[in-house]
């Protein structure tokens, strides 16, 4: 999977190439607008990370010129910059999704592959692990090919722990993602311990590993066993 | 208690009148009297000489019980011998009025045909009753009359006068700083007038120049702290990954994590105040109450349930409101965490709808909150809690610009706050 990623902010764009690189993307960074449409017309990418606001121009103008030369890169706008308006114009000037500064660079990965996903989607969308199997359409998980009770919530937390395999998860990102929009407005995150909780007993009881650890102090991580 | 200015100028009249009339009354009545009786005085010795130039001469002894007989008020008493000239009070039983009247008598030795006689005159004088009360009547007409006079011209005036006063005034007690309109002040021909509304005017501009500087200030803050906190977010990120931390430096890393996650929540809620105060969300809607509970409901019980809160709605009749849709919710969301993270555990939260109030009452501390600083930003009841300090305060705020009240009270050890639209 190759990305683009077009940041200015040096120190941001080099963490999130790591976590990228890490979870076997191939990610390219250029830090400006004219380098971004130079790449873009030579290469094809399977999603592109695009700061609004670059040094040498708007971030707008990247997006008119993937709509002019008819590129079908998945995009996702990664800006500080949070308005109606420019949630909007991003939307129809063909962004897929919108993150806004700061995020969790798990939140991000998960993102990436959604996209990803339903740009690939060939009639079926199952995510595996092992013996896990999650139909995103249709919102069923299967253990072991038996289906298992589950709530959105829990399928939601599952495809965001899964997703980001063998990485440290903190509780403040996993509520952060699970609560969306209220986020801004929730200050406890004790019910992440509860969603948790409840998934690994769903999965233990279907016979599934137990694949979500706690580490010390910092939150969760998916791991094969 | 305050006065109308009329009022206080009417007073300062008033009294002066009073003073004035009361201090002069008595002089006047004094005055009165003296020139009364110096010229009655005068009379009686102008009719003396008179007398004596013409009567003694033509006047017979013989002459006199006639004389006397057709004079009231001149008498040549034979018996009475005075030896000089006497002038003096008297009074005499007026037979006419039935009273004692005063008088002011002269008697003087004059001698007729060689005899001795005393010519007596007298001068029926104003009673002092009558002066006095004639005067009083007098003064208080003109003091009625000065008064009344005073009081419409006063008004007449003042109202004319002090018409650009009231107009600025009225101007500067509809003025919101928030909102971007600004007074205008219209010219007088009163040199006062015009100084006092140049200076308010050019102190409101001052203030909203201050203001709206404040307010891009907040929001420029804000804004470019989102980019060293995604900076600071991503590299812990990256740091909590490697597997050689130790079980101390985790634990250091995971209480930076919390803080950078409070910053961030700190940092968005300051952008949604100032964006809610700089119109951002002006496009409004009609929105359903009731649809905007439910909407978030599952999110909330499943807060609440970390609590083992109970959850009681009372929305038997739905509301629409018109507003920002966006806001609504923050709004709802806002109260109703606010009633979860206040509550205590095995708690209650209420939502009810009465006609045009929305209420979320909840269990909590057993006292009532300080509502002085309830709605203020950062008025935190327990200065260490995690929460940002500005749910209440963002929650006043959409109230306003909606023109809603927000109230609290606090009664059968329920926390309640109603939002009347």
């Amino acid at each position: 999977m190759k990305l683009l990623l077009i940041e200015d902010e040096k120190e941001l764009a080099l963490s999130i190439q790591k976590y990228l690189t890490e979870k076997d993307f191939v990610c390219e960074w250029v830090d400006n607008a004219k380098a971004a449409i130079d790449k873009i017309s030579i290469y094809d990418y399977d999603c592109i990370l695009l700061d609004l606001m670059l040094p040498d121009g708007n971030g707008f103008e990247i997006l008119k010129e993937l709509k002019d030369q008819k590129k079908a890169e998945g995009i996702i706008i990664i800006s500080a910059k949070e308005t109606l308006e420019t949630r909007i114009e991003g939307f129809n000037l063909g962004a897929d999704d919108y993150l806004t500064k700061p995020f969790h660079l798990s939140e991000l990965l998960v993102r990436v592959q959604a996209l990803i996903r339903r740009k690939n989607f060939k009639g079926s969308n199952i995510v595996s692990f092992n013996e896990i199997q999650i139909d995103i359409h249709s919102k069923e998980v299967k253990v072991n090919k038996n289906k298992i009770d589950i709530t959105k919530k829990e399928i939601d937390l599952l495809l965001y722990l899964i997703g980001n395999e063998n990485r440290v998860l903190s509780k403040s990102a996993i509520a952060e993602h699970l609560s969306g929009d209220m986020a801004d407005m929730l200050d406890n995150h004790d019910f992440v311990y509860a969603h948790i909780k409840n998934l690994k007993k769903k999965l233990n009881e279907a016979g599934s590993g137990d694949y979500i650890k706690s580490v010390y102090g910092l939150g969760y991580k998916w791991k094969n066993e | 208690m305050n006065k109308k200015l009329l009022h206080k100028t009417s007073r300062a009249y008033l009294l002066y009148s009073v003073l004035i009339l009361t201090i002069s009354a008595p002089i006047f009545y004094y005055a009165t009297e003296r020139l009364y009786l110096k010229e009655a005085d005068d009379t009686l010795l102008l009719h003396k000489r008179e007398f004596l130039k013409y009567a003694p001469s033509t006047l017979k002894n013989a002459d006199i019980p006639v004389w006397n007989s057709f004079n009231r008020n001149i008498k040549i008493d034979t018996i009475k011998q005075v030896t000089k000239d006497t002038i003096f009070f008297s009074s005499y039983y007026d037979t006419l009025d039935a009273e004692i009247e005063p008088y002011r008598e002269l008697n003087f030795p004059v001698s007729i045909q060689a005899k001795q006689y005393t010519y007596s005159e007298r001068i029926n004088l104003v009673e002092t009753e009558d002066l006095l009360k004639n005067i009083a009547i007098l003064f208080f007409a003109i003091i009625s009359i000065l008064l009344f006079g005073l009081f419409f011209i006063t008004k007449k005036l003042s109202i004319n006068l002090w018409k650009p006063f009231y107009k600025t005034l009225q101007q500067i007690e509809s003025i919101d700083i928030d909102k971007t309109k600004q007074p205008d002040f219209a010219k007088t021909d009163v040199e006062e007038f015009n100084r006092l509304n140049s200076s308010i005017q050019k102190l409101i501009e001052r203030n909203t120049l201050i203001y709206k500087s404040q307010k891009e200030f907040i929001e420029n803050a804000a804004h470019e702290l989102q980019t060293p906190l995604a900076v600071f977010q991503a590299k812990i990120d990256t740091l909590i990954q490697r597997s050689d931390v130790t079980q101390e430096q985790s634990e250091i890393l995971g209480s930076l994590n919390e803080n950078v996650a409070r910053l961030n929540r700190l940092n968005k809620n300051l952008l949604l105040l100032s964006k809610i105060e700089n119109d951002s969300y002006s496009d409004k809607q009609t929105i359903s109450l009731t649809n905007s509970i439910q909407k978030n409901l599952a999110f909330f019980t499943e807060q609440a349930k970390a609590k083992s809160l109970i959850i009681k709605m009372e929305l038997q009749k739905d509301f629409e409101i018109k507003s920002n849709q966006v806001l609504a919710e923050v709004l709802i969301s806002n109260l109703f965490l606010n009633a979860i993270k206040h509550n205590i555990e095995a708690g209650e939260i209420t939502i009810a709808m009465h006609e045009n109030k929305l209420v979320f009452s909840n269990t909590g501390q057993p006292c009532p909150l300080n509502t002085d600083k309830l709605f203020k930003r950062f008025a935190k009841e327990n200065p260490s809690e995690q929460g940002t300090g500005l749910g209440l305060s963002i929650v006043k705020k959409i109230a306003d610009i909606n023109n809603w009240a927000v109230a609290y009270n606090y009664k059968n050890n329920l926390h309640s706050f109603s939002i009347i639209f």
